[in-house]
């Protein structure tokens, strides 16, 4: 089941750059800078993904004290502050041809950063407290106040006056893309969700093994 | 017209390829050790070999 999940997301991820750089056309405005975005946009999807799964599985375990409901917790954060990384470091990179700089405190920009602070601050709580179980409760805490950044974060770009566009595809309603760039887009967000899966799944496996070493 | 920025592209790729795949590998190398040290304890204590199928995350 690991291996085929580890194929499935691996010939997703091979379209998804065949959808990217072969059958998506140049972008008129922003030339082929703009193909960034078929890995910018699915990887901040990732982290919107994990960390709401954080969510989730952090009231499941305060409500029901489930081993494995925080094995998921702890394994979701992770891989979503690694997505978070990259969102920002991607976007970073599109930034600087398209809009001049590699950086700005734009509203977005900045509680994108928030929120991979705290989520970074999460995985450094459980692994500064020794007690379990105590690491568990506090950090399901933190996961469901954390959790509050994701409508902040995404409803930022409507809120206040940035530099950042808001969402193309992301958004009620339909796309004013053309379909061949939302197509590419979307096949994409369905390699990066299989990727999410396959990490998530093997990362909470890596969890279960070392509960079960300390034990 | 906008120039292209080719290198940008790649910049933002290659940085995600390295980043995924240090990632995968981690986790790869991570759960050998730990079954190897399960593997090894199970021994240690005459307790029976679970299947892998049993195993779920």
């Amino acid at each position: 089941m690991k291996r085929l999940l580890g194929a499935v997301t691996v010939v997703g991820l091979v379209v998804g750059l065949v959808m990217a750089f072969g059958i998506a056309p140049r972008e008129a405005t922003q030339g082929n800078v703009q193909r960034i975005m078929y890995l910018h946009v699915p990887s901040v999807w990732v982290a919107y993904l994990a960390f709401a799964v954080v969510l989730v599985a952090s009231i499941a375990y305060l409500a029901r004290r489930s081993e494995g409901a925080d094995r998921l917790a702890h394994a979701s954060a992770e891989v979503g502050v690694l997505f978070t990384g990259l969102t920002i470091a991607t976007g970073s990179i599109w930034g600087k041809p398209t809009w001049g700089t590699w950086w700005t405190w734009d509203a977005r920009l900045t509680t994108v950063s928030i929120l991979f602070v705290m989520y970074l601050g999460y995985l450094l709580l459980r692994g500064m407290i020794d007690d379990r179980e105590r690491g568990a409760r506090f950090a399901a805490v933190l996961g469901i106040v954390a959790a509050f950044n994701i409508p902040l974060v995404h409803f930022s770009v409507y809120w206040w006056r940035t530099l950042h566009q808001p969402p193309s595809l992301m958004k009620p309603g339909p796309s004013t893309m053309p379909g061949v760039i939302v197509a590419a887009l979307l096949v994409n967000f369905a390699a990066f969700t299989l990727l999410y899966v396959y990490f998530v799944t093997r990362r909470a496996r890596v969890l279960r093994l070392e509960a079960e070493a300390e034990a | 017209m906008t120039a292209d920025n080719w290198s940008f592209v790649f910049a933002a790729y290659g940085l995600a390829v390295v980043v995924i795949v240090t990632y995968w590998r981690f986790l790869v190398r991570r759960e050998r050790e730990l079954s190897e040290g399960d593997t090894l304890r199970r021994h240690g204590s005459g307790m029976p070999e679970p299947q892998a199928e049993q195993r779920s995350p």
